[in-house]
């Protein structure tokens, strides 16, 4: 007798709550707010015929979920790891959840799709660059910059960006990497400073640590705020100050070493 | 007037560059592109439109963000992809970066260089005023972008026409 089939209830019971907490992690992680993990929990666990209750937090999710026919449950714990938005995980993974409710969907598939999730490729690391600092220099432009100053902003969002990313490989902690980044990137703007180069060289410096603005961050962090989850939206609002601590001590050095007043 | 238009579509032109720039870090699907372009561009074009119109900045950026979030739940619905994917996006060229770059500014002299009394009082207008300003325009933006879901009162825009 093959050992598959005498796979117990309990033990798919376990199977259901690793998967769910595997989706809601990912969905944290690539930069959906709470209330958007707590949605798709809920959607694949009607369709495994379950009850999912979670405590989503920062770092950590616990979840109880309850077999709808046996009344079993079982309690499981996962950490998330550290947070890389990737907003086509929360698009595929919402694509999932309404094909998995329609076509009713059983586990194993489930699982697969979730593994293919995961494998999706983020966009090659020299376009993620270029249109970044094509972006600085779209900032440039918005607060009145010339096209020297774009190019200013350009360059220096390029190496920002390129020393974040560095260090990441180098896996240095969050917030001295925001520093290193936002310093790199001034020092290298306040260059275009210092040779007055183009009509308004103050905004290339302004523009070029804006790369690093929390955006994410600070958006989900209303919105959890706006949905009653509080402790979260407490927790995305303080890394969101955080980030913009690190911008501005970067900046803040940048500018002193320069002398600029 | 035909010279304030073309300023007013390059400005537009470069803020959907920008959000698109952002999409890229953020890893949006690549059929979203266009559509968060487009997003950046309109919302762009709404706030330089305004703030033209001497509309204060923190209202003009509210009514940009506004648009976006309207408008990315009909576009949600149609290919398929949940909203804040191109709604957030589009919102980030609005991030009052500037203002953020003078408090900073303000400050640092304030601290570090200013001696005199009446220079340093308006050092710390300056820092209230932009600072102020930068908070501001940040709530604008995300309560704005998140408003026309929460009016809606629904989690998912599946449901819109049901």
């Amino acid at each position: 007798m093959c050992i598959s089939f005498i796979m117990n209830d309990s033990s798919k019971l376990i199977e259901t709550a690793n998967l769910l907490l595997d989706i809601s992690s990912l969905l944290m992680v690539s930069g959906a707010n709470t209330n958007r993990a707590n949605l798709s929990i809920d959607r694949f666990a009607s369709v495994l015929n379950c009850k999912a209750y979670s405590l989503i937090s920062h770092k950590t999710i616990i979840m109880t979920l309850t077999d709808e026919e046996t009344d079993e449950s079982c309690t499981r714990v996962q950490n998330i790891p550290p947070y890389i938005i990737n907003f086509s995980v929360i698009s595929a993974v919402s694509k999932a959840s309404w094909n998995a409710i329609s076509e009713n969907w059983t586990l194993e598939q489930i699982e697969a799709e979730i593994e293919r999730i995961k494998l999706l490729n983020r966009y090659p690391r020299l376009l993620v660059l270029f249109a970044v600092s094509l972006a600085g220099a779209g900032f440039c432009n918005i607060f009145n910059g010339d096209y020297l100053n774009m190019m200013v902003a350009f360059i220096s969002t390029f190496m920002g960006l390129f020393i974040l990313q560095q260090t990441h490989k180098l896996k240095y902690n969050l917030y001295i990497r925001l520093f290193l980044g936002s310093f790199i990137a001034s020092v290298t703007a306040l260059v275009g400073v210092y040779f007055n180069i183009g009509s308004n060289p103050q905004t290339a410096l302004a523009t070029s640590i804006l790369f690093l603005v929390p955006g994410v961050a600070l958006i989900n962090s209303f919105t959890d705020l706006l949905d009653n989850n509080i402790l979260n939206g407490m927790v995305r609002f303080t890394t969101g100050l955080m980030t913009v601590l690190a911008m501005a001590i970067g900046l803040f050095v940048a500018m002193y070493l320069f002398q600029l007043n | 007037m035909l010279e304030i238009i073309l300023k007013l579509l390059e400005v537009s032109f470069w803020s959907g560059i920008a959000a698109v720039g952002f999409g890229i870090l953020f890893n949006v699907p690549k059929s979203a592109v266009i559509t968060i372009f487009v997003l950046g561009f309109g919302a762009g074009f709404i706030k330089f439109l305004l703030m033209h119109l001497n509309v204060h900045v923190v209202l003009g950026s509210f009514l940009a963000a506004f648009f976006v979030g309207i408008i990315s739940l009909p576009m949600a619905h149609k290919i398929h992809q949940p909203p804040v994917v191109f709604s957030i996006p589009p919102v980030i060229p609005m991030i009052p970066g500037y203002f953020a770059y003078e408090t900073i500014l303000s400050i640092m002299n304030f601290i570090f260089t200013e001696g005199d009394v009446s220079k340093r009082i308006s050092l710390i207008d300056a820092i209230f005023t932009n600072g102020f300003t930068m908070f501001f325009v940040l709530i604008s933006l995300t309560v704005g972008v998140s408003l026309p879901m929460l009016l809606l009162k629904k989690n998912t825009v599946k449901k819109l026409d049901s």
